[in-house]
């Protein structure tokens, strides 16, 4: 099927890099309008401190906590390590917005903690208060790469180190940990995306980064140019933290050279340090999942049930549901179109993952650029015909929020399934066909068996973020149309906290179910 | 070879993986200084683990390792492998990825000359143009030759190697095997090196140990080994062999080949006759004893599989041969490849 899977292979390139080239087209030809001269005398410097700030946060503490759990779930052996090395991922599930809520209900003046402590307890806000929400739930992008790579690296090289004279831990941190240096690079590059990506986060706390100014451009100044040069600068700093992960692993590789690889025995723990490791996993697990879900079910309980929640729990779930069905299949698509070896996969399947580092915001920018060019364009015509103004695309209908969500998470698809798909080697096709089996046998008994659980867990994936995702849907939605996270949003950001709790814990209960089955497979493909 | 001081000695060497399964059980060897010993077991019969064991990277369960006069490891010491003065060359090499060739073979030097000395070592392996190359940028011949070199760098009481020929092709092999024993000659290193090849362990070896199931059973040079294997297991180990189990009269072992010196051994005692292939003379005769039941080319040889009613044998005969499959043909045999060992 190389045909079809190449032209839906473009089609997904061109939904994931039409926004973000519709972005640069207007920011770079479009009038400058004042909200930007303003902002560029005023608060854009504070913007850029901000999002360097909580970028460098999350980006340390999501480190440390996810290379540690790495190393641990990936080189000892303790009671409970096995349940634990899926658990410790779930945390994705909770959107940063939701446990700021309730840290800062909690820390701030007023709440229970603040209360207990006497003041001490400091209140969870500003930038350092939003760097560590985000290192608290996206420390598992870390985790997951970090311990793929301490379990595939060879216990030779850290031994090797040990003859030429190195204690165990100068062994660890002169061979182990810098041969995991890019795996964590390419964690940490994602968390430090998300967190400049975000929207509900920072503005809850109280960090203006770049995405706040950016979402200021469009709901308060109504500059679509202005919009667009803000996302320019944030694409531009997208660009930089992925030229900076992809040009320290330029040459060295982190895989053993000569490819026989001996899997290195686990270090056993009993006692002391098989309690300190379990605490280990357990704090950021509490404090990243437990306690923010617990306070919220405390308000949930003790506040009336605000209106509405029904509607905006189906629309979040079928928006999230759309998008995940199309991101595997486009997933999957290219996967198979990159089989083909062709230039022109290859190319499309570059061009889809731009998306990856296109922040939501920008790719609702990129989508309203898009749509309402097309819309002038097409206007005269259709007068001309009709006698009526072309009918308007931009609002009232949620195929523009699909839209933008497929040009941000298609790309997170595409690599679950290429893994999947390589363990259809070529000599199982070949086996297949000596047997005898057409191509639709080959397609149904061999491939499909081996990608259904990663396509599976690639479209969960992309289901959990759409049902997180927040700037965008606030950009793009219809009038009236609510989703889970808009309401807890605008709850929130009215300090009507207790209204919020319901819908902000819905959206992890919800996306908790995906999320196992996501974990568990990821965690099955390590050994 | 004047000095035939020992420099490692280790004794009852024992370590088992699982209860049931011993990978070391009471394995002794002696290495001799500046001198190459090759250790030649089948796989699973424990020489990585003693390799290991040596190293530190294992912990012996009963026995002892001393260098000299230092104990490494015994029933109340464990030397870790930093402390051992060890130079190991992994099987896989085990370069640090991340490192160039230089930083690799600097690793294990300390001091301000640590980069020049890491350089002289390269370029002693003829490598120095490939200071800067990452390991993945190297042939496999010259990973290897870079392990070497990094191994050798901290000037080691004695280098190990494992199986440091198994990942190339079969002609680089002889080249890098012959490069390598240089390096190792020049050096004047104390090395043992693990094999499962005996070709390659007699090719390389001052001194070869025989290894099978956790213990050393065979040491000596190795055409002396080869021509005096101590057991059946050992005559195994280092080639084609047939067995034939008799027992003894008169001093002699009776075959269906006629009677074999058995001086040694009492009346009656069983006993194996260990007779290599090339032991047999195969003459052709119409009203001969033996058949031709198979015959294969082996270049400069030839193989003859022969039977009679007693039984069927290989023999190894000079190319070319004009004995035919179905011949008859009588067979003699040259006792200078013949031992006869207890059973």
């Amino acid at each position: 099927m190389p045909g079809r899977a190449t032209s839906l292979a473009i089609l997904a390139a061109t939904l994931c890099a039409a926004p973000i080239l519709a972005v640069v087209w207007i920011g770079l030809s479009g009038e400058t309008g004042d909200y930007l001269r303003h902002l560029a005398g005023t608060r854009l410097p504070t913007y850029l401190l901000t999002s360097a700030l909580v970028g460098l946060i999350a980006a340390g503490g999501a480190g440390l906590i996810g290379t540690g759990l790495g190393w641990l779930m990936a080189r000892t052996e303790f009671t409970g390590r096995r349940t634990l090395g899926w658990i410790l991922i779930l945390p994705l599930a909770v959107p940063a917005y939701v446990a700021a809520y309730a840290w800062l209900d909690l820390s701030a003046a007023g709440g229970p903690l603040h209360a207990a402590t006497g003041g001490l307890f400091p209140t969870i806000r500003g930038s350092w208060g939003a760097g560590l929400m985000f290192a608290l739930v996206l420390y598992p992008y870390v985790y997951l790469l970090a311990r793929n790579t301490f379990s595939s690296q060879s216990a030779d090289a850290y031994n090797a180190a040990r003859t030429l004279g190195a204690g165990p831990l100068a062994a660890f941190w002169r061979t182990s940990l810098p041969m995991a240096r890019p795996a964590i690079a390419a964690g940490l590059a994602l968390v430090v995306m998300e967190s400049l990506a975000d929207y509900g986060t920072v503005s809850h706390l109280g960090a203006p980064t770049l995405s706040i100014g950016l979402i200021r451009a469009w709901s308060g100044a109504g500059s679509l140019v202005d919009a667009a040069r803000l996302s320019l600068v944030l694409v531009f700093i997208a660009m930089l933290v992925f030229g900076l992960e992809r040009a320290q692993r330029r040459r060295a590789r982190s895989v053993n050279a000569a490819g026989r690889h001996k899997p290195s025995p686990r270090i056993r723990l009993s006692g002391l340090p098989a309690l300190g490791a379990l605490t280990a996993c357990l704090l950021p697990l509490t404090l990243g999942m437990l306690i923010p879900l617990g306070r919220l079910v405390w308000l949930a309980a003790h506040t009336e049930t605000a209106p509405g929640l029904v509607a905006a729990s189906w629309h979040s779930l079928s928006l999230a549901g759309i998008t995940a069905l199309i991101a595997a299949a486009l997933g999957l698509a290219t996967a198979y179109a990159l089989r083909s070896r062709t230039a022109i996969a290859t190319l499309a399947a570059r061009a889809a993952s731009l998306g990856y580092a296109v922040p939501g915001a920008v790719a609702a920018v990129g989508v309203i650029a898009i749509l309402s060019g097309t819309q002038s364009l097409l206007d005269p015509a259709w007068r001309s015909v009709t006698g009526e103004v072309f009918p308007i695309l931009l609002t009232g209908t949620g195929a523009a929020l699909v839209f933008a969500y497929l040009s941000r998470f298609a790309a997170a698809a595409i690599s679950p399934a290429e893994t999947a798909l390589a363990r259809v080697t070529p000599s199982l096709d070949g086996a297949a066909r000596t047997l005898g089996a057409s191509r639709g046998q080959r397609v149904w008994h061999i491939h499909w068996p081996l990608v259904v659980a990663g396509v599976t867990s690639a479209g969960l994936l992309v289901f959990v973020e759409v049902l997180k995702e927040l700037p965008a849907t606030m950009i793009l939605r219809p009038f009236n149309y609510d989703t889970l996270a808009i309401i807890a949003h605008n709850f929130a950001s009215d300090e009507r906290l207790g209204e919020a709790a319901l819908p902000s814990l819905l959206i992890p209960l919800v996306a908790l179910l995906p999320m196992i089955f996501v974990a568990r497979y990821l965690s099955r493909q390590d050994p | 070879m004047a000095d035939m001081r020992t420099v490692l000695s280790i004794r009852g060497a024992e370590r088992r993986y699982r209860a049931d399964h011993a990978a070391l059980a009471g394995a002794d060897l002696d290495l001799k200084a500046g001198r190459i010993t090759a250790l030649l077991g089948p796989s699973g019969s424990g020489k990585s683990t003693l390799l290991r064991a040596i190293a530190g990277l294992e912990r012996l369960e009963a026995g002892s390792i001393r260098l000299g006069d230092t104990i490494w490891n015994d029933a109340r010491t464990h030397v870790p492998p930093e402390a051992r003065r060890v130079g190991m060359v992994f099987q896989d090499y085990a370069l640090f990825p991340h490192m160039t060739a230089l930083a690799n073979v600097a690793f294990g030097l300390s001091g301000p000359d640590k980069q020049a000395r890491a350089m002289t070592q390269l370029e002693a392996a003829e490598l120095g143009h490939k200071a800067k190359a990452y390991p993945h940028e190297l042939s496999g011949g010259e990973q290897q030759r870079v392990a070497l070199a990094r191994a050798l760098a901290p000037e080691p009481a004695v280098v190990l190697l494992d199986e440091p020929f198994s990942g190339l092709d079969r002609r680089l092999r002889g080249e890098l095997r012959e490069r390598t024993v240089d390096t190792l000659r020049a050096a004047g290193t104390t090395a043992l090196i693990v094999t499962h090849d005996a070709e390659e362990a007699m090719a390389v070896a001052d001194q070869l140990a025989l290894m099978d199931g956790g213990r050393v059973i065979q040491t000596g040079a190795p055409d002396e080994v080869w021509m005096s294997p101590v057991s059946a297991t050992a005559a195994k180990l280092l080639g084609d062999v047939e067995i034939i189990e008799a027992s003894v009269t008169g001093g002699q072992a009776e075959t269906p080949f006629g009677p074999v010196d058995a001086n040694g051994f009492e009346d009656d005692q069983p006993v194996s006759v260990l007779i290599r292939p090339r032991a047999f003379t195969l003459s052709l005769k119409p009203e001969g004893e033996y058949t031709i039941t198979r015959r294969r080319s082996a270049g400069p040889h030839l193989t003859h599989r022969f039977a009679s009613e007693a039984g069927e044998w290989t023999a190894q005969t000079p190319a070319p041969s004009p004995i035919q499959e179905g011949d008859r043909v009588s067979v003699e045999l040259d006792p200078v490849y013949v031992r006869v060992v207890a059973a």
